[in-house]
């Protein structure tokens, strides 16, 4: 969906039924399109979780430097290439 | 046919859901299909649907404004069921397809819009096209014409509208009827 969308065609959906029922098809769909989406603008806020992975509450600085201060999302093209593709 | 097969309108019977269709069909974004995909998660279709229209319909950010963005943003992520939809609303107040296609496709250069406007169809722009552009420096421009409370309006309708677009494109749908 996100970086090579057109290969989600009628043939794609069908291998999904082996697995999925029409309901689950659903609910993957809009919580994949919702991440796409969210998580795209939230890193353009540059926040971070405001706790370490062992717990500890942390500056957003501290943060930012244990979780990486370019979250994935952002070091590449691919939601553009696949939607200007 | 869209590749997951919408359910019968006879089908839905929550009267929440059914409510919050008759908002979407007075408003026109979107129309009934949408729901009646996502109706077959029912709590998931009630709690989409009202995202979908608290985020378009209300807030202090020009409505106009925001249905040029969301159109801007279902061409840009070749949705031809999204784009092809028109918000009534919209209409009513005055917008018209040469202001939608410019708002689209020539903001920059084009005489239709203010300052405000055209760093709000940047944001957009840039949201999905080059995100690494939408800084520090990007949000302190945007500061200049909206609030905090605006921007992050704006950023979460972009967000969430370009959301379900990306997940609509997938299906090969298209809307049920022309918009007026």
């Amino acid at each position: 969906m996100a970086t090579d969308w057109r290969a989600v065609d009628a043939a794609f959906y069908d291998q999904l039924r082996v697995y999925y029922d029409e309901e689950e098809l659903v609910e993957l769909g809009t919580f994949i399109g919702f991440n796409i989406g969210y998580h795209t603008f939230f890193g353009t806020l540059k926040f971070y979780p405001m706790f370490s992975p062992d717990g500890r509450l942390v500056s957003q600085e501290e943060s930012a430097r244990l979780y990486g201060a370019s979250p994935a999302s952002l070091s590449g093209t691919n939601l553009c290439n696949a939607a200007a593709g | 046919m869209t590749h997951i097969a919408p359910l019968d309108a006879a089908q839905i019977k929550d009267p929440e859901l059914l409510a919050l269709m008759a908002r979407a069909e007075a408003l026109g974004v979107p129309d009934e299909l949408f729901t009646r995909i996502v109706a077959r998660v029912p709590a998931y279709a009630k709690v989409l649907l009202n995202a979908l229209l608290v985020s378009h319909g209300q807030g202090s950010v020009d409505h106009r404004l925001k249905e040029i963005i969301r159109i801007q943003l279902a061409r840009f992520a070749g949705d031809t069921y999204f784009s092809a939809l028109r918000s009534k609303r919209a209409l009513a107040a005055g917008l018209d397809e040469a202001t939608i296609d410019e708002g689209c496709n020539n903001y920059e250069q084009g005489r239709r819009f203010s300052e405000a406007e055209k760093i709000a169809l940047r944001y957009a722009d840039m949201m999905y096209l080059d995100p690494n552009q939408v800084d520090r420096a990007f949000y302190d421009r945007l500061k200049q014409h909206y609030s905090e409370a605006q921007i992050m309006e704006l950023g979460g309708f972009i967000s969430f509208h370009y959301s379900m677009q990306v997940f609509m494109r997938t299906l090969g749908a298209v809307p049920q009827k022309p918009s007026p």
